[in-house]
């Protein structure tokens, strides 16, 4: 709010007015304020609705047709950001109370002392400023929150929620969102020759830049995913396509897999993600070995390996982020991997689908009712039994 | 998310503790350029008292490491817990980033 301030006085004294201008010209001159005058609570009103760049109030109490008290009920009817200061009779502490009541800021008495006067009128308009500030970081503070909402639901509708289907194999995946918007993204692709790319990641960081980086490190890996056949030249290209023009130190955690449904070959390469559970038909299950990649966008020309395992019919794979491991509960203990363990060899799974929401049971047992910081994403591929 | 510093054989030592994660990861940014100075040319972080670093903790480690580079400063961390230790592992920054299990060797090593 910048001057020229511009003052309201009400009051039905006649030669108040060209007082009031000639004992504040110098502020007038200066820039600082601006008067309006009414000789009733009426004329005020109407001032009020005609200018809505009035910043407060300065009223006499006593005055035909409407008087101070009632006008005060009525301006934040107009503009609840009005500030009031009421000019009262000397020792008038009934008048004066009801007024502070009715959301007078303050009081000045009669005969008007125009030096407390200004204090008072400096006062007033300090403290609205600051009053309206507080509103606008408010709002923004709303639009900030509404962004979030809609980077979040961006995040999420990007996220497929059908995948391919066959006989040979079945595939599922889910993300539960943390509370503030995260990176985390998965994705499943039908490849050339029936081929099934399998892609998990987390983005490092969260809110708005965090998405974006997530919605473009998975657009860059379905371009090259299904540009390019071998997992280790998928994450090779994407690192590089990342790391160009990346001052912000953003990084993307992906492995990224594709499997032959028809020979049960699995191929793998890990670009700084955590390793992803074979679970075997009996229920017990194992880590993969890492490749050896650094998260994406970190640094160029780096190498990506892949590896190359066999799924046995009612093989299942697990890939997860470490929302799943490191969600906590009140105690500040981590989930961790044996638990992830436990809950497949308690009930081996048949289906993906299952074995994702057995999961989400178990962390969110563990977890109770403490706000995780991390989204928690899962996608898991079973090869089928026969 | 507070940093300490001393110095050592010209190389200076800066110390955080807890967790490091996205919720204080700016702070330990902000406090992390505040202790050093771009005359620094060896700087260790010693990563003994943190309990546990998130993505958003690396990224910290990440654009520190960078930007002394652009100064053509030497960079370590050193005594890393177990298991801040898999961190780097498996995010693979003990490829990019020097990691010493003490002080003294990160001191050495980057004198050398």
């Amino acid at each position: 709010m910048e001057p020229p301030y511009k003052i309201l006085v009400v009051d039905d004294e006649p030669d108040l007015e060209p007082l009031m201008l000639q004992r504040m010209r110098r502020h007038i001159r200066a820039g600082r304020y601006t008067f309006v005058f009414a000789h009733n609570g009426v004329e005020a009103l109407e001032r009020l609705n005609q200018q809505d760049d009035i910043d407060m109030v300065l009223s006499d109490i006593n005055m035909p047709r409407m008087d101070g008290l009632t006008l005060l009920e009525q301006i934040p009817k107009v503009d609840p950001n009005i500030r009031s200061v009421i000019v009262s009779a000397y020792g008038d502490m009934k008048n004066i109370r009801t007024a502070m009541n009715r959301g007078a800021f303050d009081f000045v008495t009669k005969p008007l002392d125009f030096a407390d006067l200004q204090i008072t009128i400096d006062r007033t308009l300090s403290h609205m400023t600051e009053w309206r500030e507080a509103l606008s970081s408010r709002d923004k503070l709303v639009a900030l929150q509404n962004e979030l909402n809609v980077a979040s639901q961006i995040q999420q509708s990007i996220l497929p929620t059908q995948f391919p289907q066959g006989a040979e194999f079945n595939v599922y995946a889910s993300m539960e969102p943390a509370r503030n918007v995260g990176g985390d993204f998965f994705d499943v692709l039908a490849l050339e020759d029936g081929l099934i790319g399998l892609a998990i990641a987390d983005v490092s960081d969260k809110g708005v830049p965090a998405a974006l980086f997530m919605m473009s490190s998975r657009t860059l890996l379905k371009g090259s995913a299904i540009g390019m056949g071998e997992p280790g030249d998928v994450l090779g290209e994407v690192n590089q396509l990342l790391h160009e023009d990346n001052d912000t130190g953003m990084f993307v955690t992906i492995l990224y897999a594709v499997y032959n449904p028809f020979s049960g070959e699995f191929a793998y390469a890990n670009g700084g993600h955590n390793s992803p559970l074979i679970v075997h038909p009996d229920g017990s299950s194992s880590l993969l070995p890492l490749t050896g990649g650094i998260a994406l966008g970190v640094a160029p020309d780096m190498p990506y390996q892949q590896q190359t395992l066999s799924l046995a019919p009612g093989d299942l794979v697990f890939l997860y982020t470490d929302g799943v491991t490191e969600a906590m509960n009140e105690e500040e203990e981590e989930y961790g991997v044996e638990r992830l363990q436990e809950v497949f060899s308690a009930n081996p799974p048949k289906d993906p689908h299952e074995a994702i929401e057995a999961v989400f049971d178990s962390v969110n047992d563990f977890a109770g009712d403490t706000p995780q910081s991390d989204d928690i994403t899962c996608l898991a591929l079973h090869r089928s039994e026969s | 998310m507070g940093v300490t510093t001393e110095r050592q054989d010209n190389t200076l030592i800066a110390k955080t503790e807890g967790r490091i994660d996205g919720a204080n990861a700016r702070e330990f940014q902000d406090a992390l350029d505040a202790a050093i100075d771009s005359s620094e040319r060896q700087v260790v972080l010693d990563l003994e008292e943190v309990s546990y670093i998130s993505s958003a903790g690396l990224r910290v480690i990440l654009l520190t490491a960078k930007s002394l580079q652009k100064q053509e400063a030497k960079f370590a961390v050193c005594s890393l817990s177990e298991s801040i230790r898999e961190i780097f592992e498996i995010s693979g920054f003990d490829q990019i980033i020097a990691v010493h299990d003490s002080r003294d060797e990160a001191i050495d090593a980057l004198k050398g």
